[in-house]
């Protein structure tokens, strides 16, 4: 099969690229080994940390830091790329509710209050400023769920002025399962029934106790979590809202579907479980790519390709205990930041974050990869999200930012 | 200041304190032990986890050699559900002289080591992963021990015969009288208060702190801090422990414990035993060494890397620090100083504390008119409440030279080895699959809460009692679940969510200083998901502001911070 474009990773900017490509009348194929860091994040849009306003403060990023992923992409793809992107969500009936011009404080596992621009509907009501009110609040788990705490959580909340309580469930009846994770509990709140006893639970301890919001780990179905959230604030008479829990993320697999959806409907093929080991090119000209999958080697052809594998995390990029960074698809060049002593701080939340996750592979303004002349390494290969150089999108808080606006531009290219 | 009498003070919670704690305590005499960290916060807890056949030492030092060689058998009897009957072998690799095989025999039979030479192919039956290029191969009585669990256990038969057992107390000073040393000032560094200890006679088991608790009391004790570096990987490749048939050297034992396979070690002289750093040399030098023993050793994922630092003594005779001899040394301050009221125990391994112990408290009865006879080495050791009471029992080894010790250990029916399948095999009968809370290491929430309650001062205690966060990911997950158990078990008692915080930014600061000396590959990218869940989902780097160290747990303090100096 030849393609037009061929999407290597399946993270936020490869579906966003996958999809605007298709989305232009083009045979794109979106190939994978496994799914982004949509599964590990909490599953919002985080555009920048620290900023109230983070458009405003992006604005004043890429005119001061012009090799930044954001200036390569412009301030303008992003405001496109979270048009598109609620839009996806939109069409799933999972709706993501926000402002680009005013982050969003939302409470964590922890009870701390992390400041993000763009939140999923069944999160909305917990936003710290709403929280504020100061009428009493319930945060509620299950003792089976080990990835959320709801004492700690409520503990921290007050301390930081809010009036909140925690509070197990009982689990409801439910046939001998060996591991609650997140995934087995929001399969639990599918069931009519499960999610009925959780209310009649709740509705219990509110009037009790007059909640008036409670909060719940972010579990409450796969596929109708905005179902589930109306249906629970009927029952209790709260509201509800949801806080994200200890990976895997939920929320990030809603988003994931979502995209799923879209891309499907656009016409995109999605193929997870190939791991590309190399790129076939010649000159600056990219022909092809050979992925493995159950230690078969295919061929994939293609005229155009976005690679989205990722920074570190995702695997995109390897390092070696000898200091060298690379590029694990096509063995593009790394910008890395000199010798592995430098590498890191010596404390682990320093805000400047680690040096080394800077490393990426530095393009031009149409994301094309460069080598360390400057010189331009594939003219049909663009390079997105996590992958670029000189960002560090988890301590920088713009994972989700970067990832759709890079995806985005390479779409339009 | 508060002031409290007793009969013998021990500074020290390593293994040698505490086990000489544990045999005052047995013959009746009134003991406080003081530690400044948690016990273990020394050598001990930064070893290697060797439980020595004597092996090692055949030709450069044959007295500890046959020291090792008694004190196996007698730990193998007293705290079965410490050690893991690893069996080990000395293999001669190409690197190796192939004349030191002869040599190390005949020297094992002369130190009473027990040794028995095995062919190439049962040795590669038994653990294929071994370099085939292997000559000549000879089996000992190695096993591999859990030093934490056996200082717990050793403490709480302390505990159980009226011994006190402070930990998180430091001694700041020693009060001497003329040529006398009467008692110690100890501070308890969970809230500073200052308290003063009388007593007949302090016994000094500060390891490679000795000579500075020496000089408190005007007494010169040389220690020499030697440094070893050890790394852990995330494999058990193997199941028996191997060293290289040559003399002592770097890099040349692979241990398997729990389960990791541990390299080891080092020996860099270093100023302080408080400041040290681990070189990317030291690391890369011993991944090498461990590819002549198992080819692709390097290749596989390093976990983390420690030092700890060998209580060398300089005997004030010995003029040059390489024929300083690696066996203990008791010294009678009286008798060498003039000093009365004090002795000091130094030197040794983590193989010889009992008999280490045996000895200096033995010279202490004499000098206090106590005439009990020591029987640490027939009794064993109560088993800690994180601990499970186990039905379950390990194979008994029926070849080599340790079949005959095991026979006579499992004929005693005390608890069982420890055995790899323990936890598994606990959690599957329990079914608390659901309840771990440290998944890589198998740690159930109930352990996890007694870890709690038997009175950890911060997540490294707990870390230590169940290896939480030992594993491949980190403490990803677990340190963020044992955070919320430690405030939901303590929160009545004073701990308040400030405290927690601390605890758990304490926790995630202290295993970054183990985990970049190995970060590249695969534990780097962990590293970076770690980071996303601690800072992009659950905010932690935004709790400073909301916390604070106390509520009883002991974090940021100086008096018992490693400062590791960047190379
Ligand atoms: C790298 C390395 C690997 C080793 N591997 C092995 C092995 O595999 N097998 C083996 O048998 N032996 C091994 N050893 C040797 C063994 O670990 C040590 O001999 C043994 O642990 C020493 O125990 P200790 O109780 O004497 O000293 P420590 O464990 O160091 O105890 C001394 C204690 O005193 C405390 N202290 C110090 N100052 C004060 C103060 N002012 N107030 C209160 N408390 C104080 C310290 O915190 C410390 O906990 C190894 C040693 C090293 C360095």
């Amino acid at each position: 099969m030849n393609y037009e474009t061929i999407v290597i990773g399946a993270g936020l900017a490869g579906m966003l690229a996958a999809l605007v490509r298709a989305e232009r009348g083009e045979r794109v194929m979106m190939l994978a080994k496994g799914h982004g860091s949509t599964h590990w994040a909490a599953g919002c849009l985080d555009l920048l940390a620290d900023a109230d306003d983070p458009l405003g403060a992006i604005n004043q990023l890429v005119q001061a830091r012009p090799a930044h992923p954001y200036a390569l992409a412009g301030v303008a793809a992003l405001e496109q790329a979270l048009a598109r992107v609620r839009g996806v969500a939109e069409a799933a009936g999972y709706p993501l509710v926000g402002n680009a011009g005013r982050n969003l404080l939302m409470p964590t596992a922890l009870g701390a209050l992390r400041p993000t621009a763009f939140v999923p509907a069944t999160m909305v009501n917990g936003e710290a400023r709403q929280l504020g009110d100061g009428r009493p609040i319930l945060i509620a788990g299950l003792h089976e769920l080990r990835d959320f705490f709801p004492p700690l959580i409520a503990a921290n909340l007050r301390a930081q002025g809010y009036a909140a309580e925690g509070v197990y469930l009982e689990l409801p009846p439910v046939e001998r399962s060996h591991d609650f994770n997140p995934v087995v509990m929001a399969r639990l709140f599918e069931r009519p029934a499960f999610r009925a006893e959780i209310g009649r639970q709740l509705a219990t301890l509110v009037r009790k106790g007059g909640y008036a919001r409670v909060g719940l780990p972010a579990v409450l179905g796969l596929y109708n979590a905005v179902e589930v959230v109306r249906e629970l604030q009927a029952l209790t008479g709260a509201l509800i809202f949801e806080i994200p829990t200890l990976p895997t993320s939920v929320p990030g697999m809603r988003l994931f579907h979502a995209f799923e959806q879209a891309l499907t409907k656009a016409g995109a093929r999605i193929q997870i479980g190939g791991w590309v080991l190399r790129g076939e090119g010649s000159g600056s000209h990219l022909h092809a790519v050979f992925s493995e999958a159950a230690s078969r080697e295919q061929r994939h052809m293609a005229r155009r390709w976005v690679l989205a594998t990722g920074g570190i995390m995702g695997g995109g990029l390897r390092a070696e205990h000898t200091g060298v960074i690379s590029e694990t698809a096509l063995g593009l060049p790394v910008r890395t930041p000199s010798g592995r002593s430098d590498w890191f701080q010596a404390r682990f939340l320093d805000e400047a974050g680690h040096p080394v996750f800077r490393a990426g592979i530095a393009v031009d303004a149409q994301l094309r990869p460069l080598d360390a002349a400057d010189q331009i390494v594939y003219t049909n290969v663009a390079v997105v999200g996590s992958a670029l150089a000189d960002c560090d999108p988890i301590r920088e808080g713009c994972l989700e930012g970067i990832a759709l606006a890079t995806g985005f531009a390479a779409g339009q290219l | 200041m508060r002031t409290i009498e007793t009969d013998v003070l021990v500074i020290g919670g390593g293994a040698t304190g505490t086990g000489c704690a544990r045999d005052l305590a047995m013959r009746g005499m009134r003991t406080i032990l003081v530690e400044k960290g948690d016990l273990t916060h020394g050598t001990t807890g930064r070893y290697h986890g060797l439980l020595h056949s004597g092996g090692r030492y055949v030709t450069k030092d044959p007295q500890s050699a046959t020291e090792c060689a008694r004190e196996n058998v007698v730990l193998r009897k007293i705290m079965p559900h410490c050690l893991e009957d690893t069996s080990g072998f000395f293999v001669t690799t190409p690197w190796d002289d192939p004349a030191y095989g002869d040599v190390f025999v005949k020297n094992c039979r002369l130190t009473g080591v027990p040794v028995q030479e095995i062919s190439v192919q049962a040795m590669l039956r038994r653990e294929p992963v071994l370099n085939p290029r292997i000559s000549r191969v000879f089996e000992v009585m190695d096993g591999s021990a859990d030093s934490f669990l056996a200082t717990r256990s050793t403490a709480l038969s302390a505990e159980e015969y009226g011994a006190q057992i402070w930990t998180y107390h430091h001694v700041v000073d020693l009060v001497r009288e003329g040529d006398r040393v009467t008692g110690a000032v100890v501070e308890d560094l969970r809230n500073g208060e200052r308290i003063g200890i009388l007593c007949a006679c302090v016994l000094n088991a500060a390891g490679a702190w000795a000579g500075k608790i020496a000089s408190m009391a005007g007494v010169t004790v040389t220690v020499l801090p030697g440094k070893g570096t050890m790394v852990a990987m995330n494999h058990r490749m193997l199941n028996t422990v191997v060293n290289r048939c040559k003399l002592p050297d770097d890099g040349d034992i692979i241990v398997p414990i729990h389960t990791v396979a541990v390299i080891g070690t080092t020996d860099v002289h270093v100023p302080d035993p408080d400041v040290y750093g681990i070189e990317p040399d030291e690391i890369q030098f011993m991944l090498a060494e461990g590819d002549k023993l198992i080819p692709g050793f390097s290749q596989y994922r390093a976990l983390r890397a420690w030092a700890g630092v060998r209580p060398l003594y300089k005997d004030r005779d010995v003029a040059n620090d390489r024929d300083i001899p690696r066996t203990f040394k008791l010294l009678d301050h009286a008798e060498r100083d003039g000093v009365e009221g004090m002795l000091s125990i130094v030197g040794g391994k983590w193989t010889t504390y009992r008999l280490m112990a045996e000895e200096s408290v033995d010279a202490l009865a004499k000098r206090l008119g106590n005439t009990r006879p020591c029987r640490t080495a027939e009794e064993p050791l109560p088993l800690p409440p994180t601990e499970h009471q186990t039905t379950f029992r390990p194979p008994v080894r029926t070849t080599g030279p340790g079949a005959s010790v095991a026979a006579e250990v499992e004929a005693l029916q005390h608890a069982p080895l420890y055995w790899l399948g323990k936890h598994l095999a606990e959690v599957e009968r329990e079914q608390s699959f659901a309840d771990l809370i440290c998944e890589c290491e198998m740690a159930s929430r109930s352990r996890v809460l007694a870890a709690i309650d038997a009175g950890a001062k911060n997540l490294d205690d707990i870390r230590r009692d169940v290896r939480m966060g030992m594993g491949p990911c980190q403490g990803g997950w677990c340190i963020y679940r044992t955070t919320a158990l430690l405030f939901e078990r303590r929160g009545q008692d004073g701990l308040s969510q400030a405290n927690s915080n601390d605890a758990l930014l304490h926790f995630l600061q202290a295993r970054w200083k183990g985990l970049v000396p190995v970060l590249w590959g695969d534990q780097l990218r962990q590293a970076r998901l770690d980071e996303l869940i601690y800072v992009g989902v659950l905010g932690a780097d935004r709790l400073r502001p909301i916390a604070e160290q106390g509520g009883g747990l002991v974090t940021d303090n100086p008096a018992v911070a490693t400062e590791y100096v960047k190379a």
